[in-house]
């Protein structure tokens, strides 16, 4: 069992452009050894190597594969793989000196057959209507009898619409720093402060960390989200399937916004809710300072306000918009937003933070 | 057990970290330490910060004898700052203060300023560190 390094240009893929702040785009690795260990967890699977390096000293690598929902709706199973069994992995290397790769093909030695490659898109589903209540309201959660969420956001972060397409990757790193002043309207120290987080590679994000992902970026998570819609209580419960599986509460029951200076400041503010026709309209106010409000380290401050638009062209897509309205960050308010895909017949899996080996490891 | 040992390496890491996310405009809050012309003469010093959107406001030594700082400034080319008020001395005469000092550690809550700092013609160094 040998372990053997290559350096290659990347060229970017789907799973890749996930997880750029964690893995070396610029490297790859080949893997060969016996599993030790499967850790099946939600978001990210990963599976455990011992590699001997070429001094003879074994190393245990963790080898990520990807979201176990996927993976089984892939056909690969937690019993795909057992303990003992010899693999050769090909993968990307995480930065720096840890033993974690990302997993872009797996095979299985005794037999030769390859039992995992990287996911590619999937194809759109058929468009069908969006459910309704009986009154004729548009719902934000499953068809009656059905279940389902609402999966990964088809944007990468969160800009300024008004900018044209930015590109950068699922974590929100540019792929050319000098587009940072496309992205938000931003005032000077918060480009500075931007640009910043985005030269140190996200470092200081608090996501890895297990704080909460308050404001867009609750939208962002690879573990999805649920709306709850309590209608006899007037309220709508967002359940996040990341952040710890924080829940938030936008009220419907036609109560005013609170005054901004008396509302206790919190990760997922103070959030008041209306339809206007088949959009939600929420208006939230009262938010923290202790979280970035998107992939990419946007910064805010507690005069943040943020007026957000659900709407459900269709069963599966939920349109986000977002305008960001804080005047001690950006010269003027600003829009952006994605649209979301439905996960059908799933349920949101567990997941904690702090048992993921990706927060703990890597970052 | 390696892998648990880097583990709970990882998740100490974790709780280290958990606290230190750098928040908002990078001056906002409250930053405590001192100033002295030696490192055996030190004076405590206590700013509270804000930003409003336009402007760092500010006071020193909060409280009966706090003083409203006339201007405090960010330079975020290099994340230097440059910090005035006028106090008086222990014999109530009047004295301006001034001190110039660069961010570090800006990703961290706990982030530094430090820097020299002069108070009316004593000259020497200052170290605060946000609350």
């Amino acid at each position: 069992m040998r372990l053997s390094a290559t350096t290659l240009l990347l060229i970017a893929s789907p799973l890749m452009a996930q997880h750029a702040a964690t893995y070396d785009g610029q490297r790859r690795i080949t893997l060969k050894g016996a599993v030790t260990r499967i850790d099946w967890v939600n978001p990210e699977a990963f599976v455990f190597l011992n590699v001997r390096d070429a001094a003879g000293t074994v190393i245990n690598w963790a080898v990520e594969v990807g979201n176990p929902l996927e993976l089984e709706r892939d056909g690969w199973k937690r019993t795909s793989v057992h303990t003992g069994d010899a693999l050769t992995v090909e993968g990307i290397p995480a930065r720096g000196a840890g033993a974690q790769a990302l997993a872009t093909s797996i095979v299985l030695d005794r037999t030769g057959q390859k039992i995992f490659a990287a996911r590619a898109h999937a194809a759109a589903p058929a468009r069908q209507p969006a459910p309704r209540w009986p009154d004729g309201q548009v719902r934000l959660g499953p068809p009656p009898g059905k279940k389902g969420y609402w999966g990964t956001a088809a944007a990468d972060s969160l800009y300024d619409n008004s900018g044209g397409a930015i590109a950068m990757d699922r974590e929100g790193l540019l792929r050319n720093i000098a587009d940072a002043g496309r992205v938000a309207p931003f005032q000077p120290w918060a480009k500075a402060l931007y640009e910043y987080r985005q030269r140190t590679l996200l470092k200081d994000d608090p996501l890895p960390r297990c704080l909460p992902p308050g404001g867009p970026r609750q939208f962002q998570t690879p573990n999805g989200f649920q709306f709850i819609e309590q209608r006899d209580l007037g309220r709508i419960l967002v359940l996040l399937g990341g952040g710890d599986r924080n829940w938030r509460i936008i009220y419907t029951d036609g109560r005013p916004q609170g005054q901004a200076d008396e509302v206790v400041r919190s990760y997922y503010g103070n959030s008041i809710g209306h339809w206007a026709k088949d959009t939600l309209v929420v208006d939230s106010i009262g938010f923290n300072e202790r979280f970035w409000m998107s992939n990419g380290g946007l910064p805010h401050t507690e005069a943040l306000h943020l007026i957000e638009r659900f709407s459900r062209p269709d069963l599966n897509t939920l349109k986000y918009e977002v305008t960001v309205d804080d005047p001690r960050a950006y010269t003027r308010p600003w829009t952006g937003g994605w649209t979301i895909p439905w996960v059908p017949d799933q349920e949101i899996q567990e997941y904690f933070c702090e048992e993921n080996a990706e927060s703990t490891f890597s970052r | 057990m390696r892998w648990r040992a880097i583990h709970l390496g990882g998740l100490c890491a974790w709780l280290a970290f958990a606290a230190l996310a750098q928040q908002g405009h990078p001056l906002t809050g409250t930053w405590s330490g001192d100033w002295g012309p030696t490192v055996t003469q030190r004076n405590a010093v206590t700013l509270v910060l804000n930003w409003d959107g336009k402007n760092i406001t500010g006071l020193m030594n909060p409280g009966p004898d706090s003083v409203p700082l006339a201007g405090v400034y960010l330079d975020v080319a290099n994340w230097t700052v440059r910090i005035e008020a006028d106090g008086k001395d222990a014999a109530g005469k009047p004295v301006h203060i001034s001190a110039e000092g660069k961010l570090d550690d800006l990703g961290s809550y706990h982030r530094t300023l430090k820097g020299t700092w002069q108070h009316g013609t004593v000259k020497g160094d200052f170290k605060l560190t946000r609350d």
